[in-house]
């Protein structure tokens, strides 16, 4: 296919890329071993400083609430929608009302960060002025991480059921007549990888997100990335922040690896399953 | 299989929320405050006294703070530590509640020159918290040779080469000394001249050396680290780092064309959840020793007249108490409300785009 | 036969009874949570400021006026300056990408097909990390007494005592790593689909490798490029924390001075008005790419 001279040439062009995107990320790992002060060589100083700063564990408590609350609520909303629109939608409609779903659901994705983060925060603002209810807080932020996160869920849940044979969905009707029941213990095992995958992929939108967080966020509703941006818009770049920086990265390479090994064995003995049932 | 890893991720952040929920039922005081401003053995000290939680949230400039209660958030913070200029535009634009003067029992210890100031007649709405200057600080390994003015900032010639920074927040200060370098004063109030320093700052952001629109403290933390060479500063955040070694090599001093003398002060928003707490929380700091450990880890002036006896020496140098000469360049900034705030904030807003 | 039309028309009633059931409250909640408050939004670009910068009646277009350029120090080109530099960003950051991620696929694709999906992650894995995180990461390497500053210093390219960043070059580079796997994802799905048939036959046609992409390869992947172009235009073009961190408010970016109607200069109705034509400009991008890919006979891409 590829003559090997192209091949050696796009090798030596790529080999430099991948590392190009791997330096900031070393960098900021290797400035997290600076010298605690007047003392040289590497040390975990930072380390120390950052595990004595309670701000930076209350911080990190928050992220995590908001990670795993969002990505479960969502994952609930998003294989639920993801089933519906796949299952019951009428084929072949046309027209503005049976592509409604589907302006819905790509908005999210579509939004800039930003506007998506304003648009919450003064809906927030008015509603909690004439109501006194969604005071901004971790609350809110968690409803637009719930926002934002639904499409992908349904939009991987999709994928996986698109790909199906309809035949199982009428075994299923055939063998129990309850839809939920159906739903349960037909669907819900054979989209399983979809439905981890969506969480995964719903926790790491949660944890890479800033710009929503921000606009959303109230009293006492730190969490670890807008920890770290008022740190750096205050005192620069520090090896303590570098630190926290280093065990972010660690974390998400780590449920990267995590999820690429669970979805591809998972999705590998669904396939066998679902073509040994059927 | 799958659904036990889904349970045990439910059950994880169910334990991680559960602790947050069981603290609920204790009253919780929400303190809206800059950064830096209050050291952690104070609001201990509080939270034992009160048998309450404070959660401490930070800010960097009035301009800030103010949007953030604008944005829904006079109904979620306690208590805030606006500068004396801004109380004015607060109370007109109904953002604050009176204070509880019956609550008040340490007011009497306030020095008498910080009672019934003219920015809030009656101690109606705030009470003060510290007070001090505005200045500029250098690296004088650096700028050799800054004047004695503003210039440092605004005139090309005083520093070609060296990264500078101007602060962000409102642009009362930043305007006022635009004016007092162009000879209007430190608190020029013809829109006019308002417009022509506003000018003099787009034409400064212009220059190849400026580094951004950065505010006072964090400014501070980045010149003492050599990002940048000349910034404004207030005289409490030089004499902080000074105190604790991490900036001796650093100068700061009040420019002879007219600066800034201010008072910050603290005051309950207008549906704070507890204000009963906050203004315990108010009388608290009032307590003749809080305000001197207070003043001893901000390294800002006190206005607390019982205090002075238990503060450190540091507090008598011309840092922190400016010599009679200087307080004659010194000046409070006149409150802007209504009409006259929103031209103000479009001549700033212009200059920041 | 009525019966068996009853039985027709129940059925579907159940069908969409099931459909509202299943996707009603996933699709309510982004109605409620997003549809309506950008809606909200939008409708305060039409209000007048009070004093203090909150919405007001009556409707007002003043909003718009200042979005143009007119304030209280006269006609500025500033705003109109700040769309041109953030889409002149966008723009580059985008080719950058697009120059970077041809190779980068094909290289993939020119490995063994098990270990395709390993460094494919190993491109997508820095996104995953925090924006923050990996935005100011950069400034390890391009901030003041950063390596790459070094670097920069002994060429000339910048003055001694500043850094690269905060500056535009900066910002530009922070989008496109920021951006990249939103544009090799797609390219790399386009690409695996080649007809290599094609690139065989053309390769006796045309001389050079250069025609021979352009003739061959490049008309195929133009679906998975103009999709990638839209991922990464549209985000690098209204991005707030790249310009915050590596622009260092020096060169303004439509983000950062929308931001600022909310945030430290509060003046709602015109911050509104910005996103309003921040989304217009957007829009405007969108269609016209869709007519594009459209027009070039790209296969619409699999959707719901």
């Amino acid at each position: 296919m590829i003559p090997r001279n192209v091949r050696r040439a796009l090798a030596g062009f790529s080999w430099p890329i991948y590392v190009l995107l791997y330096t900031p990320l070393a960098l900021v790992a290797w400035y997290s071993f600076a010298p605690a002060p007047h003392t040289q060589g590497l040390s975990v100083y930072a380390y120390g400083v950052m595990l004595h700063d309670h701000s930076v564990f209350a911080a990190l408590r928050r992220s995590l609430i908001l990670a795993i609350g969002s990505a479960i609520i969502s994952t609930v909303l998003g294989v639920l929608l993801g089933y519906g629109l796949s299952r019951f939608r009428t084929p072949g409609a046309k027209g503005v009302l049976a592509n409604m779903p589907s302006l819905i659901i790509y908005t999210p994705i579509i939004m800039p960060s930003l506007v998506f983060g304003i648009s919450e925060l003064i809906f927030f603002n008015f509603v909690h002025r004439f109501t006194g209810l969604l005071g901004a807080g971790l609350g809110t932020m968690m409803i637009a991480h719930i926002t934002f996160q639904v499409p992908y869920v349904t939009l991987t849940v999709f994928a996986r059921l698109a790909g199906l044979d309809q035949n199982l969905f009428d075994a299923a009707h055939d063998l129990y007549a309850n839809g939920l029941k159906s739903f349960w213990h037909l669907i819900v095992p054979v989209v399983q990888p979809a439905i981890i995958g969506g969480f995964l992929l719903g926790i790491t939108l949660s944890i890479d997100d800033f710009t929503i967080s921000f606009f959303t966020a109230g009293p006492g509703s730190v969490t670890l990335p807008i920890y770290i941006y008022g740190a750096i818009a205050r005192k620069g770049v520090t090896p303590e922040i570098n630190a926290i920086g280093t065990l972010m990265i660690g974390a998400v390479i780590l449920l990267a690896v995590l999820h690429f090994i669970i979805t591809r064995h998972r999705a590998r003995g669904a396939e066998l399953a679902a073509k040994g049932t059927i | 299989m799958k659904r036990l890893s889904l349970l045990a991720a439910g059950a994880l952040a169910l334990g991680l929320v559960a602790p947050q929920m069981a603290k609920a039922d204790q009253p919780t005081l929400n303190l809206f405050i800059w950064s830096d401003y209050i050291s952690e053995s104070i609001i201990d000290g509080f939270e034992l006294q009160c048998n309450c939680k404070v959660v401490e949230t930070d800010y960097e400039s009035n301009a800030e703070m103010e949007a953030k209660l604008r944005a829904g958030g006079d109904s979620q913070y306690d208590v805030v530590v606006p500068s004396s200029y801004y109380v004015p535009e607060m109370v007109d634009e109904g953002l604050l509640q009176p204070v509880d003067h019956t609550a008040l029992t340490n007011f009497k210890n306030l020095a008498a020159r910080f009672q019934n100031p003219t920015y809030d007649p009656g101690d109606k709405y705030s009470i003060p918290y510290q007070w001090g200057t505005t200045g500029i600080v250098y690296d004088p390994s650096k700028i050799k040779d800054p004047g004695d003015g503003w210039g440092i900032l605004f005139d090309p010639k005083v520093n070609p080469n060296y990264p500078f920074v101007i602060p962000k927040g409102e642009g009362r200060d930043q305007i006022g000394a635009a004016c007092a370098y162009l000879g209007y004063g430190f608190n020029c109030s013809d829109p006019k001249q308002w417009i022509e320093a506003a000018k003099l700052i787009k034409a400064t952001k212009a220059r190849p050396n400026f580094a951004g629109f950065v505010d006072e403290t964090p400014a501070r933390d980045q010149m003492k680290h050599g990002l940048i060479a000349a910034s404004m500063a207030y005289n409490g955040d030089i004499a902080g780092c000074k105190a604790d070694g991490t900036c001796l090599k650093l100068k700061f001093y009040l420019p002879k064309q007219g600066s800034e003398i201010w008072v910050d002060t603290m005051a309950i928003p207008a549906h704070a959840p507890h204000p009963d707490l906050a203004n315990e929380f108010i009388n608290y700091i009032l307590d003749a020793s809080v305000g001197a450990s207070l003043s001893n880890f901000n390294q800002y002036a006190s206005p607390n007249a019982a205090a002075q006896p238990q503060l450190s020496g540091i507090m008598s140098s011309e840092l922190i108490t400016p010599t009679a000469e200087q307080m004659k360049n010194l000046q409070f900034l006149a409150p802007l409300t209504g009409a006259k705030y929103k031209l103000f904030n479009q001549i700033w807003t212009s200059v920041l785009q | 036969m009525s019966g068996a039309v009853t039985e027709v028309a129940l059925e579907q009633a159940r069908q969409r009874r099931r459909l509202w059931m299943t996707s009603g409250p996933g699709l309510f909640w982004i109605v409620l949570f997003l549809l309506i408050p950008s809606l909200v939004l939008l409708g305060i670009a039409f209000m007048s400021a009070d004093d203090y910068g909150a919405p007001i009646l009556p409707l007002s277009l003043q909003p718009f006026q200042q979005v143009a350029g007119f304030s209280l120090l006269g006609w500025d080109a500033g705003n109109i300056s700040i769309l041109l530099r953030s889409l002149q960003q966008a723009g580059i950051a985008t080719l950058v990408s697009a120059v970077l991620s041809y190779p980068l696929v094909f290289f993939i694709l020119s490995r063994p097909e098990p270990i395709r999906p390993l460094l494919l992650l190993f491109i997508v894995l820095p996104s995953w990390t925090n924006q923050v995180v990996r935005t100011y990461a950069w400034l390890e390497l391009l901030g003041p007494n950063a390596p790459l500053t070094w670097v920069a210093h002994h060429l000339h390219l910048v003055a001694p005592d500043l850094g690269i960043a905060p500056g535009s070059f900066a910002v530009t580079t922070g989008l496109a790593y920021n951006y990249l796997p939103y544009m090799i994802v797609p390219l790399y799905a386009s690409a695996e689909k080649l007809d290599w048939t094609l690139v065989e036959a053309g390769r006796d046609l045309y001389a050079s490798g250069a025609k021979l992409f352009f003739h061959t390869v490049f008309p195929q992947t133009l679906p998975g490029l103009l999709s990638g172009v839209i991922f990464v235009a549209i985000p690098a073009f209204g991005d707030y924390v790249v310009p915050q961190l590596l622009g260092g408010d020096k060169a303004l970016m439509i983000g950062s001075l929308i931001a600022n109607q909310f945030t430290e200069t509060p003046d709602w109705p015109y911050g509104a008005a910005l996103t309003l034509i921040m989304l217009v400009v957007t829009g405007l991008g969108l269609v016209a790419f869709r007519v594009l890919s459209r027009r070039l006979g790209g296969a619409e891409e699999a959707s719901i």
